[in-house]
């Protein structure tokens, strides 16, 4: 499990003092309490255990990384379990399928609506969006790295 | 001056009045920049939780297109874009553009003598953006920011402090109840702040803050227009503002 959490960009979790200093700056914690960083990375370095808790909960504040005395980043043990649990065939939250969707479609996260098409004519803005063959460099490299 | 302005994918999406007053202020300054029509989403957390190659090799051919300064709009496609452009930039031994944020481009760049109008008296709250504190990077003190509260001064305006001010929105939270309940939590605090609107150089905070709060959620780029006498139509910001206006 170690080098599996490692492989996937979790830092430096074994010098985590289960201080709770990661906990203690957890909004989510505030008004979630079954999230709870330090918990989290309790159960991966002394139960050698992969959590129960849902790494999709956190908001990415990244108060966690600031505040840790240990240069633990829990954030990045957050986002390394994310990715298992995908590779687990665990469902991604609808929110990131559909961002992800839509940068294979177009290139960008977002796309245009008719009103803010008709403003940005209005206000003189430029044409949205990529070329053609500037969308097929991204397709691909989307499509090589897996995604 | 030469830049390239990245304005990324929400701002150019949603919200034109955002890019138009970037695009004001840039010239009133006197800054030419340029806009890669090819450049892609700096693919934030979505992807970078689950597919690190996918990030870097996106941003690295985004780090192509650039010229050697970029300037972000929005703070998350900051931290996207600074973080991916340093590891490709050791990695392959390739040199990356130097990437700044709005607001640290601003304090860096703003002189006075541009400015037309003053708001003294104009109380603004400002969300601070996670991305850009966090990790720290050394541009802002990371518990106590000063760089967009420092522009807002330098522009005129009174920036305002309030409790919770380092508290996340949740703009970036996949789960739909943490996303609620943390944009709830700090809409009521910006609204006990007592000011008059809120500033903020993410995209993803004004998204999440537009939603709920009953103030008006600006970006810095639209108070800096209009300091500079942009039109305030074109640029979004509200008549219940400009009775404030005064001549400097």
């Amino acid at each position: 499990m170690i080098n599996r959490l490692r492989e996937r960009g979790a830092g430096n979790f074994l010098k985590c003092i289960q201080c709770g200093s990661c906990t203690s700056a957890c909004i989510v914690n505030v008004v979630e309490e079954e999230f709870n960083p330090r918990k989290i990375i309790g159960s991966i370095v002394r139960f050698n255990k992969f959590p129960d808790q849902d790494p999709w909960l956190c908001s990415a504040c990244l108060l966690c990384v600031e505040r840790c005395p240990q240069g633990v980043n829990p954030f990045s043990i957050i986002v390394s379990l994310r990715t298992i649990r995908y590779e687990n065939g665990n469902a991604l939250p609808n929110k990131v399928i559909e961002l992800i969707e839509q940068v294979k479609k177009t290139g960008l996260a977002f796309s245009l609506s008719k009103e803010v098409e008709e403003k940005r004519k209005l206000l003189g803005l430029p044409g949205f969006g990529l070329s053609e063959e500037g969308l097929s460099e991204v397709r691909r490299i989307l499509l090589e790295a897996g995604v | 001056m030469s830049i390239t302005l990245y304005l990324g994918c929400v701002i150019k999406a949603l919200y034109p009045e955002v890019e138009k007053a970037i695009k004001e202020v840039l010239e009133r300054m006197g800054v030419n920049f340029e806009e890669p029509k090819d450049a892609s989403c700096c693919a934030p957390l979505g992807f970078f939780s689950l597919n690190r190659d996918a990030w870097l090799r996106l941003n690295e051919r985004n780090m192509r297109l650039f010229q050697d300064t970029v300037v972000t709009a929005c703070d998350d496609c900051f931290a996207s874009l600074n973080d991916a452009f340093k590891i490709v930039s050791e990695n392959k031994g390739i040199k990356a553009p130097e990437v700044k944020p709005f607001g640290k481009f601003m304090l860096e760049n703003l002189e006075n003598r541009g400015l037309r109008f003053s708001f003294k008296g104009l109380r603004c709250t400002v969300q601070h953006s996670c991305h850009f504190l966090r990790p720290a990077r050394g541009m802002d003190d990371a518990e106590n920011p000063r760089v967009v509260k420092s522009v807002l001064e330098k522009l005129g305006y009174l920036p305002v402090s309030y409790d919770g001010e380092l508290d996340c929105c949740g703009g970036l939270a996949f789960e739909e109840r943490v996303r609620e309940m943390l944009a709830r939590r700090k809409a009521e605090a910006l609204e006990k702040s007592g000011a008059d609107c809120v500033v903020s150089t993410c995209s993803h905070c004004m998204r999440q803050l537009r939603a709920v709060s009953r103030l008006p959620i600006l970006h810095l780029a639209q108070l800096s227009a209009l300091s500079m006498g942009a039109n305030p139509e074109e640029i979004g910001v509200p008549d219940m503002l400009l009775r404030r206006m005064v001549k400097p």
